[in-house]
């Protein structure tokens, strides 16, 4: 097992790898910037570091002094968390160079699922359904149009330099297809300085399904079920439950069977997410997340699987103890992501925290690095903590998440809580009718009921 | 002479000037080096550093937390101070036993090769920002130390 690992993140993942540290009994390291000297992920660490001020690129993201930080303290493996440089391959390359163990993939595996064109090839070739659409780039706009005819409309045109929504375009019928390509192809010009573009079947109502995995690095594969992440703004996840509402257990054997056998076959080392769009019975392939997820408390809550602690045991080991057979599945998990915004306008809402109650009883589980006076900074992500309830089925979630909900306080800042509060109410949410494009419908029928 | 503050911080992060001339009072009528008083949860201490001119200097707390310290009072920066740009492991001289690059009374030139900091193997070379006099060396050699720890002074 390692000697002391440093946790390369801040925020509520420092204090959740913290957690699996301590109970694993590895001393830890905490590295943070000026901005979070007091940060509850510093209060506990056995040790900490100050790596730089609060830009993060000069400080979470700073690799030399990261090395540096592990130098000082003799830490012998780092933790990434999620965000920062959980995914960065040449990261995990240069701890390797210095003989500190990276907690998560290899660099290939990580670097293969970076690349979206790539990631996509790889997936088709390992037997993951992926979205109908061209295989890769596409020439000439005759060609595009033969494509269309092929694979019927709705359509996406997409740049292939484009991203995060970026360089998107809905055709929804043969007529509109010759005008939508040079405004995409002018737009991709413009804004990416390539006018590449690729299409693909466009989904109306796709829910996003994905699957939990954890794997050896020999060719041992497990998995620990789906989670349903279609409540989304911007791209955004605020709500994940599991098991997903939308699937029955034939559909979710063979999604969760594929996506294991796939990581079988390239051995894939550490936790992983398959991530899918799932419509009419069909799932499509989106990317896959080579790191811990933020949303993988509802795993934890539905296996008793502690996940951090596996992917240490994985990093120290090189073992994975746990067979498929294992892996027992108990009544139903939701999380919220409680983010530090205005519940309307989603504006930031950074600031001090000057009443803050949890709620507890059984079956509430709070990730959360927040506490009564801390200041919650400008400089990183919103999240003030993760509410997470279990109960034996997904009524039963409802109601305690509903009662667990109207316990929490949090005062001094703006909070998404109200918004969860509604969505708690909703009839569709209720009944697990909803898809990815659900959430901003909502938002958009109250904003102009306002 | 060294003022240092630390512990829980009072309602009013203020210094008592008056506890600190007191002690450092104290200092030179019993030829005593260094005098450490602790009281209502606020610790004082003053220190001689016997090379250095009489320059009562508050100085920033070394940031290393744990779960048992509470946060320093935050203090005026000396306007000289010289803080470590990086995290790494501090040198004051160029090799190991060679003599140090400065010592306390030295005086230094813009630019001037203050110490070593190594951070990945690396020796980073910390040139003194402006012209001065070395009034005070806050490391040993060989120390760890943190980003915008204290390393220095120089008037």
């Amino acid at each position: 097992m390692f000697d002391k690992i440093l946790i390369a993140n801040r925020g509520e993942i420092a204090l959740r790898v913290l957690r699996a540290c301590k109970e694993l009994g590895i001393p830890t390291v905490a590295v943070h910037s000026t901005a979070d000297a007091d940060a509850m992920h510093v209060r506990l660490a056995d040790e900490s570091v100050c790596i730089g001020p609060p830009p993060a690129i000069d400080s979470y993201l700073n690799i030399p002094a990261l090395l540096a930080a592990c130098e000082i303290t003799g830490a012998d493996a780092v933790h990434p968390g999620y965000g920062f440089l959980a995914e960065n391959a040449r990261f995990a390359e240069i701890l390797g160079e210095h003989n500190v163990h990276f907690i998560g993939p290899r660099p290939e595996h990580i670097r293969l699922m970076g690349d979206k064109v790539a990631a996509k090839r790889a997936a088709k070739d390992l037997g993951i359904p992926i979205v109908p659409g061209s295989d890769g780039n596409v020439g000439s706009d005759a060609e595009v149009e033969r494509l269309a005819r092929e694979l019927g409309f709705p359509l996406l045109l997409k740049a292939a330099a484009g991203g995060g929504g970026r360089g998107m375009k809905l055709v929804r019928a043969a007529d509109e297809l010759p005008i939508a390509l040079s405004t995409t192809r002018a737009e991709a010009k413009a804004a990416f300085g390539d006018d590449a573009l690729y299409v693909e079947r466009y989904l109306e109502k796709p829910r996003h399904i994905e699957v939990q995995i954890l794997g050896d690095g020999k060719g041992h594969v497990i998995h620990l079920g789906e989670r349903d992440c279609s409540l989304q703004r911007r791209h955004q996840k605020i709500w994940e439950e599991g098991p997903s509402p939308a699937l029955n257990s034939a559909a979710r054997d063979q999604i969760c069977e594929t996506a294991a056998r796939a990581m079988r076959t390239i051995k894939y080392l550490g936790a992983g997410t398959i991530e899918f769009l799932y419509e009419d019975g069909k799932f499509s392939f989106i990317e896959m997340n080579t790191r811990i997820q933020v949303e993988h408390p509802v795993t934890e809550m539905i296996t008793d699987i502690d996940l951090v602690a596996e992917q240490i045991r994985i990093a120290a080991n090189g073992d994975l103890s746990l067979k498929q057979r294992d892996v027992k599945f108990h009544g139903h998990a939701i999380e919220c992501r409680i983010n530090a915004e205005n519940p309307v306008s989603f504006r930031p809402s950074p600031g001090k925290i000057v009443h803050y109650h949890p709620p507890g009883g059984l079956g509430v589980r709070i990730d959360s690095a927040a506490y009564y006076g801390y200041t919650i900074p400008p400089y990183y992500d919103s999240l003030v903590g993760k509410l997470i309830v279990h109960g034996k089925t997904r009524d039963e979630c409802l109601m305690r998440l509903h009662r667990a909900l109207d316990e929490f306080v949090v005062d001094g800042i703006e909070t998404t809580l109200p918004l969860f509060r509604a969505l708690a109410r909703e009839a569709e949410i209720i009944d697990g009718d909803y898809h990815i494009h659900w959430l901003e419908e909502f938002l958009a029928r109250g904003a102009a009921e306002q | 002479m060294v003022a240092r503050s630390s512990g829980t911080p009072p309602k009013t992060p203020t210094i008592d000037r008056d506890a600190i001339r007191d002690l450092a009072r104290l200092l030179d009528e019993t030829g005593l080096t260094e005098i450490e008083l602790q009281r209502d949860g606020v610790l004082i201490r003053v220190a001689r550093n016997l090379t250095a001119r009489t320059q009562p200097s508050p100085l920033p707390v070394a940031t290393v937390v744990d779960a048992k310290t509470p946060s320093p009072i935050p203090v005026e920066p000396h306007p000289g101070l010289i803080v470590s740009p990086m995290v790494g492991t501090a040198y004051l001289g160029p090799s190991p036993g060679a003599r140090p690059f400065v010592d306390v009374g030295s005086e230094v030139k813009a630019g001037e090769t203050l110490m070593i900091i190594e951070a990945m193997k690396t020796m980073n070379q910390i040139p003194a920002p402006r012209p001065g006099t070395v009034i005070q060396i806050l490391i040993e050699d060989g120390q760890p130390v943190e980003y915008s720890e204290p390393l220095m002074i120089i008037e």
